[in-house]
């Protein structure tokens, strides 16, 4: 019976304190959102940004503002910017904005801005007209614009099946060659050979002997746009194949072309092969021109630079582009208990080098990553997003505080948010000292990463962690011959008790004894707690538990 | 006579005692002579050629070694400041003003674009710094021209500096006829320029603008794997803002931009 009575007041102060914890986010959200209300859209603030949503005295003087968000006002209203000149087209810009680059602005996106694929010699690029106009004039080609292809990946695979070999022609009364595409041989421009015809012959290289041309194999080499490897040139300055030092004199190697798999090692990456330039920059290398101090090819400037990184901070070696999480400070991460200042890192393996990225600070972002098994080994990627801990304290459900789809809390099990209000504690214990079995629902929702919090500043803080004050009320039966014995919630008298508050309070963000990022103590306990005797029938009225007198145990940051 | 004969003997016989010494001492002279004359050759070679024969005078290269110098230390100051010379609407990094390309003020909002031609803004900037020193090169090209007795006529000059894919130019259009004596020389357009590749970064910058004002963060990692030489450091500051450092791994040039969107605001944010 008693622990029926037990039950229900637990419910009732478990309801209490959500409905309280409930009625202080309605209560600062109304104080937000009247806050809000007195923000106006202003042109151009006194910092010189355009278009914010700021306070009207922000405002730079005699520009316009309008009591309303930026999103609706006329003359901010967000749309896209066109140049004209390059082509290019920027999404949520304000007209003002626009109009100020010289722009061309409109609301919704003009037709300029369609994308077609624009070829480009043996490259292709999906942009519009106008873009793939200045393109092929920076590159000195005819523009060659496909509105018939709809999207990047068909525009990419559309010039990769083009016929290559080499273009013959008359130049000077001497037979020259390029090296390009049948489309530019052949086609009615004809840019390769600055006009003139020429006759291809497809598959094969320009120092082929049996062309006849002036061109002839040497033991130069180039690293061309948008490939990965080293190439050999010839007299007349065309790629050949793949550099392969074994391969100077080969007539044959200088007169077909050899595809990267029928080249050198064309399963490694070699790096810093002196004699190889099948680089493969997935495998983590690609052509560079050797500097000083670094590993010379036998022949030629360029070499297979090597771009993966070996022994990182960690001790682990990583390729190029791989990226992993690295949270180095004191205090634990995903256990909620995180040090004051910590932050997290997401490291990235780039052109040798080991680059820090920052999560954003007071660790709301946490780092996540993952590992991809790919041919050859696997592939780490990590990214920092949005630390989801807002709402961890309103759960009282264990599957709904670990809804990692929504949240990203942990179920801190047999530990109430408000435990030891009631005559209940996290041992299983009645206030009449009964034995209760643990029940799986209690327990509190805690951030799995706790927040950082502007503990010096403002009084938000100050409401989020007064969330971890808690008193116990410990009922004492007076013996018949003097003296008391402890009935009720016995536990809160031992230490235990104010370690599980503590847990609690560390929890919730930036409260209670916690240590800083490099592991250093505060100049306070970070906590307070105080025993006092309360009589007898207010303890009756808060806890309703009954017995005799009691002592309240009180704890607060 | 004997005598004079032997005196003179003497004399002959102490003199080349002596002479010897002597001819040493014009050896070692006339050596350091030589050593001085090749250093001084060697030092002041070019100008040393052009007094023997002068050389025929470009105005071209006259034009690239005045103008040249000055490029690459603005557009690095530039660069540094997000493409401006002297930024507004900035955020104080590392005692630079970065300029901010997109920018909320409000926390959970992604930015509103604050310059959409980036690339276009870093090129009429850099006309603004560079325009000066353009205007005094052609003056000094005018003047060394009359120094070397020519008469000039020059048209009223156009300058357009462009950033294009590996370089940065500078075309002069500025019709200038030179005459000396029975020789006219005509020149229509000088162009100078310096290699760079400020243009992809500052493409690159333009895109992460846009993805920072579409979705609210960039994904770095993405565009490090697209482009092979490009590093970008991204640091992110307590306020919610962020610097991004472009940089040619190869080139060792950089660009460097501020940026705040959907920021998030420590606590619950609502003070």
């Amino acid at each position: 019976m008693i622990k029926k009575v037990n039950d229900k007041i637990m419910i009732k102060i478990s309801v209490l304190t959500l409905m309280l914890f409930a009625l202080f986010i309605l209560i600062i959200n109304i104080n937000y959102a009247s806050a809000q209300a007195n923000t106006v859209c202003c042109e151009k603030t006194d910092s010189n940004l355009y278009c914010q949503n700021v306070p009207s005295s922000e405002c730079a003087a005699g520009a316009k503002q309008a009591p309303t968000s930026c999103k609706t006002a006329s003359f901010c209203k967000p749309g896209t910017c066109y140049s004209s000149t390059e082509g290019t087209c920027t999404d949520n810009t304000p007209q003002i904005v626009c109009n100020n680059a010289q722009g061309i602005w409109t609301e919704k996106s003009p037709p300029q801005c369609s994308l077609g694929c624009c070829v480009l010699g043996d490259q292709a690029a999906f942009v519009s007209l106008v873009r793939c106009k200045r393109l092929a004039g920076f590159l000195g080609l005819q523009t060659n614009y496909r509105k018939d292809i709809k999207n990047e990946v068909a525009c990419v695979l559309s010039v990769q099946n083009q016929e290559k070999g080499a273009c013959v022609f008359e130049f000077e009364f001497e037979k020259s060659c390029k090296f390009t595409t049948r489309s530019e041989c052949e086609g009615p421009s004809a840019n390769a050979t600055g006009g003139v015809k020429g006759e291809f012959f497809n598959g094969k290289l320009c120092s082929a002997e049996e062309l006849g041309t002036t061109c002839g194999p040497t033991t130069k080499t180039v690293c061309l746009p948008g490939k990965d490897e080293v190439y050999f040139v010839d007299s007349c300055g065309n790629t050949a194949n793949i550099y392969d030092s074994s391969k100077v004199n080969d007539k044959e190697y200088w007169a077909n072309i050899k595809d990267k798999s029928e080249a050198c090692s064309p399963n490694s990456a070699n790096a810093n092969s002196k004699s190889c330039g099948n680089c493969n920059y997935l495998q983590g290398s690609i052509c560079r021109k050797t500097e000083a101090g670094d590993t010379k090819a036998t022949y030629g400037d360029n070499i297979c630079s090597d771009l993966n990184c070996k022994n990182t901070d960690n001790g682990k070696s990583y390729k190029h582009g791989e990226s992993w999480c690295v949270y180095s400070d004191q205090g634990e991460k995903d256990k909620s208990n995180n040090a004051v200042g910590s932050r997290f890192f997401k490291h990235i393996c780039v052109n040798g080098e080991e680059v820090l990225e920052q999560c954003a600070d007071f660790r709301t972002e946490e780092c996540v990553e993952n590992t991809l098994t790919v041919t050859g080994g696997s592939f780490s990627q990590a990214a920092c997003r949005v630390n989801r801990w807002q709402d961890c304290l309103t759960q009282i459900a264990k599957d709904d505080c670990e809804n990692t789809d929504k949240r990203d809390c942990i179920w801190k099990a047999g530990i109430s948010l408000q435990r030891g209000v009631s005559g209940g504690n996290a041992s299983g214990t009645t206030a009449t000292g009964e034995e209760a079995p643990i029940q799986e629902e209690i327990g509190t929702c805690v951030p799995k990463n706790t927040p950082g919090l502007k503990f010096w500043e403002g009084n938000e803080v100050k409401g989020i962690c007064a969330q971890g004050n808690a008193a116990c009320i410990v009922s004492f039966e007076k013996g018949l011959f003097g003296g008391e014995k402890c009935k009720g919630n016995c536990t809160c008298l031992d230490d235990s008790w104010i370690k599980q508050r503590e847990e609690i309070c560390v929890s919730l963000g930036d409260c209670g004894p916690k240590v800083n990022w490099l592991g250093q103590k505060g100049y306070k306990a970070g906590f307070k707690t105080k025993v006092e005797e309360i009589k007898k029938d207010e303890s009756t009225s808060s806890s309703g538990t009954g017995g005799g007198g009691g002592f309240g145990g009180l704890f607060g940051g | 006579m004997r005598n004079n004969y032997k005196e003179n003997y003497a004399r002959f016989f102490m003199e080349s005692k002596g002479g010897k010494r002597g001819q040493v001492t014009i050896f070692i002279i006339v050596a350091i002579a030589i050593v001085g004359l090749i250093a001084a050759t060697v030092f002041f070679f070019p100008q040393i050629k052009n007094f023997i024969a002068p050389e025929a005078f470009s105005p071209n290269s006259y034009l690239r070694s005045c103008i040249e110098p000055e490029l690459k230390p603005n557009v690095e100051n530039l660069a540094k400041h997000g493409g401006y010379l002297d930024p507004e609407g900035f955020i104080i990094y590392e005692g630079e003003k970065v300029k901010y390309l997109c920018f909320s003020s409000e926390y959970y909002q992604t930015c509103v674009v604050q310059e959409p031609l980036i690339k276009d803004n870093f090129e009429a900037q850099l006309v603004k710094i560079i325009q000066p020193k353009l205007d005094q090169c052609i003056t000094n090209l005018k003047s060394e021209y009359e120094r070397r007795g020519f008469s000039v006529s020059l048209a009223k000059a156009e300058s357009k500096l462009q950033i294009a894919p590996g370089k940065i130019s500078v075309a002069y259009t500025a019709p200038l006829t030179v005459t000396k004596d029975e020789t006219v020389q005509t020149f229509e357009k000088f162009e100078v320029g310096i290699p760079s590749e400020m243009y992809e970064l500052l493409f690159i910058a333009q895109s992460i603008v846009d993805y920072e004002a579409t979705y609210g963060d960039s994904e770095t990692t993405l565009y490090m794997q697209y482009y092979p030489n490009l590093k970008i450091d991204k640091r992110k500051l307590d306020d919610g803002s962020t610097i991004y450092l472009l940089s040619n791994a190869v080139t060792k040039e950089s660009f460097t931009f501020a940026s705040r969107s959907l920021a998030w605001p420590p606590g619950y944010g609502l003070e």
